[in-house]
């Protein structure tokens, strides 16, 4: 029980708590600076001034995973790079969110048959929390899945229940 | 300079180990009609490779002073030979040449390019780990792309696929 609980009645302002947390993460998701391949060019579209991904608050592209809350996986993963991908995520503080962008990170794409070097998909290494489908997905689909991220994030309990949890 | 009258030249010159010229074969009609199938190419002995390449380079009828490509091709799973491509362009001449080398699966080995071209090394790197050639007297063979811990050849036409890797599954 957290110390507002406890000092208050139930329900009403946990709840006015959990949406200030809330609204105050999904409104400044900062993402890692990380492409992998065409996607990629897609994202930094995403992120230029068509586009706009600052109307989201998730234009700050961080360069260390220490200060990200998301990875968008944009390109092809294969399994020399999934090593490396998976040791960013684990550097990654909570709350962290994964958005596989494109068919390559959500499950091998035109690779799967013969790709051997090829990961099936990034969700056989880290959680993912958002798909995104396309080859490579339009910068408006890309929105779309950061917009479906804003409303899971809303969706989450924080007060009552740790965010390490999700 | 045409393809021809390179190998003359080369002859002349008493380089050892041309197999004579050749020419991709089309692929389909269309290919053939167009004239689209390809550079013809000369016919080497892959154990004469460094001196073959070294009067390319010299000559001063030739002059080949860049080696544009090295590259490989298993041609058949069932088939005894893997090809070792080459293509030299000179920019003094405008002209260019492409070496095939057939090197039998039975031994797969060859002289390094790399005393004569530098540019080889790299792809003499990546031909080594997807083909399993091995280029004697290269000055650094590592892998070049895959994981320093791959198992087999990834272009071989009898390779097969990893079902994991490092606990990931591949299915």
């Amino acid at each position: 029980m957290g110390l507002l609980e406890e000092s208050l009645d139930d329900n009403v302002l946990t709840t006015k708590v959990d949406w200030l947390l809330n609204w105050a993460r999904l409104n400044s998701i900062w993402p890692m600076t990380f492409g992998l391949a065409c996607c990629a060019i897609e994202m930094m579209a995403v992120g230029a001034a068509h586009h706009d991904l600052d109307r989201f608050g998730a234009g700050a592209f961080r360069a260390s995973p220490r200060q990200a809350d998301l990875m968008i996986v944009a390109g092809t993963v294969n399994y020399k790079m999934g090593e490396r991908v998976k040791r960013l995520y684990d550097q990654m503080p909570f709350p962290k969110y994964v958005i596989a962008m494109g068919a390559c990170a959500t499950g091998g794409g035109p690779y799967f048959k013969y790709g051997y070097n090829v990961m099936k998909g990034v969700d056989r290494i880290i959680p993912v929390d958002v798909y995104i489908a396309g080859c490579p997905p339009r910068p408006e689909a890309l929105l779309e899945g950061l917009m479906k991220l804003q409303q899971k994030i809303k969706r989450t309990p924080v007060i009552r229940r740790p965010a390490h949890t999700i | 300079m045409e393809l021809q009258a390179i190998h003359d030249t080369l002859t002349a010159a008493g380089v050892a180990g041309l197999l004579g010229c050749d020419e991709p074969r089309p692929s389909n009609k269309k290919e053939k009609d167009q004239g689209r199938s390809g550079l013809p190419f000369l016919m080497v002995d892959p154990a004469g490779i460094v001196p073959l390449l070294t009067a390319c380079r010299d000559m001063p009828l030739l002059r080949f002073d860049l080696l544009i490509d090295l590259t490989a091709a298993d041609p058949a799973a069932d088939g005894e030979d893997l090809w070792v491509l080459i293509q030299l362009l000179s920019l003094k001449h405008r002209h260019r040449l492409a070496i095939k080398a057939c090197l039998p699966k039975s031994a797969l080995s060859m002289p390094s390019a790399t005393a004569v071209y530098r540019a080889a090394d790299w792809h003499e790197r990546e031909c080594s780990e997807m083909f399993g050639i091995t280029f004697e007297g290269h000055p650094d063979p590592r892998k070049i792309l895959l994981p320093d811990d791959w198992d087999g050849y990834p272009l071989r036409k009898d390779y097969e696929f990893p079902t994991e890797y490092h606990g990931i599954s591949c299915e």
